[in-house]
């Protein structure tokens, strides 16, 4: 079934058609988004650290929710893909660390799952189905045939989305 | 010489920073040392900088299991200190300080938690103490936080929080020793950049 794996790096995006699976490694504050067009079978994963990228245009535009899904959509458009089609799912935006007192290190993750949401709703996008927020990484993996996404953890049961 | 980002950094910045990583990692081997009642050495660290997916590369795959302790740095200097140390480093602490060995992560009471995150903030704050005495400086440090989970997600912290002046982490590794056994652990030192300008100048220029 999963005959090519392809890997999704931190402040990166992939896309695939038809088959195989894309993965993204140990999400902790970060954002995974799968987007997949059932009709041709399009799948792509994008992998944000942060909400926005303000200013910053000159820098990898896959490390900001805003520019990434900005991106993200242009390329699968590109790809063929249809927007109303788009199944959204989504999984990161843990809180790895419980930081003592003031100081935005903490909250990344849920700044991020809001952002993400924010963009989404502005596109249009339904997100389907989310797996966010807590305090543990995870491993998300989106199946290019039939659009299941899996999400695996440290010591938990893997989630299909 | 002004630096906007981390890979700006030419060779006089990252001799600098090793020789205050060594001072600081010599300094926090000996807090260790007597508490845990055996020698201690940390070899002389490495200054490396890095992109995000190097970085975690650089420590084993992303979905390895390693704990963390995470302090925050404010005053002259501000940043992240995140101390990683991996199962064989916490089984010597509580061989040491508890008289007993676990075999996973998940086997740890609150006795381990608070040793392990109290090791690893003897090492942060001797390295910082160490370091604010050389260049006369002020810094405070956070409560230690403390998380068990999968390197990449432990990573992504001080990720964020630089990931908005940089795409390159740098990262002052060294080794541990204790008692004669090579453990892994990780000692990664993440100022912002205009905290390491101001390091520049109290250290470098002066004797320049």
């Amino acid at each position: 079934m999963n005959s090519k794996e392809i890997k999704v790096g931190i402040a990166d995006m992939k896309i695939a058609r038809r088959e195989g699976t894309l993965i993204t490694y140990a999400l902790g504050s970060c954002i995974g988004i799968t987007l997949y067009d059932p009709a041709i079978k399009l799948a792509g994963l994008l992998h944000i650290m942060l909400p926005e990228a303000g200013n910053m245009a000159d820098m990898n535009v896959y490390k900001f929710a805003d520019t990434g899904i900005q991106e993200m959509l242009r390329k699968m458009t590109a790809f063929g893909g249809i927007k109303r089609r788009y199944q959204c799912k989504i999984a990161g935006g843990a809180k790895m660390f419980e930081m003592g007192g003031a100081g935005g290190i903490g909250n990344i993750g849920e700044r991020n799952v809001r952002s993400v949401e924010a963009i989404m709703r502005t596109e249009q996008i339904h997100i389907m189905k989310k797996d966010v927020g807590l305090n543990y990484a995870r491993t998300m993996m989106i199946d290019v045939d039939t659009g299941i996404v899996r999400v695996r953890t440290a010591g938990r049961q893997e989630v299909v989305l | 010489m002004r630096i906007t980002r981390y890979e700006d950094m030419d060779d006089t910045a990252k001799d600098m920073m090793r020789e205050v990583g060594s001072i600081g990692t010599g300094n926090a081997a000996t807090a260790l040392s007597s508490l845990l009642k055996v020698e201690v050495k940390m070899t002389v660290p490495n200054v490396e900088i890095l992109g995000y997916n190097e970085a975690v590369d650089s420590l084993g795959h992303p979905e390895d299991i390693v704990s963390g302790v995470l302090v925050q740095m404010t005053g002259d200097v501000s940043g992240v200190m995140l101390f990683l140390m991996k199962m064989d480093f916490i089984n010597e602490i509580l061989g040491c300080v508890l008289q007993e060995s676990i075999d996973g992560y998940e086997q740890m009471g609150e006795m381990e938690i608070s040793a392990a995150t109290e090791v690893g903030n003897i090492i942060i704050s001797s390295y910082m103490l160490s370091l604010s005495k050389l260049a006369d400086m002020e810094i405070s440090l956070s409560v230690p936080a403390f998380s068990v989970n999968m390197l990449g997600g432990i990573m992504t912290v001080p990720m964020a929080e630089f990931g908005y002046v940089s795409d390159k982490l740098m990262m002052i590794t060294g080794r541990c020793f204790i008692g004669g056994k090579r453990v892994e652990s990780n000692l990664l030192m993440l100022p912002d950049i205009q905290s390491l300008n101001y390091l520049m100048d109290r250290l470098v220029a002066p004797n320049e």
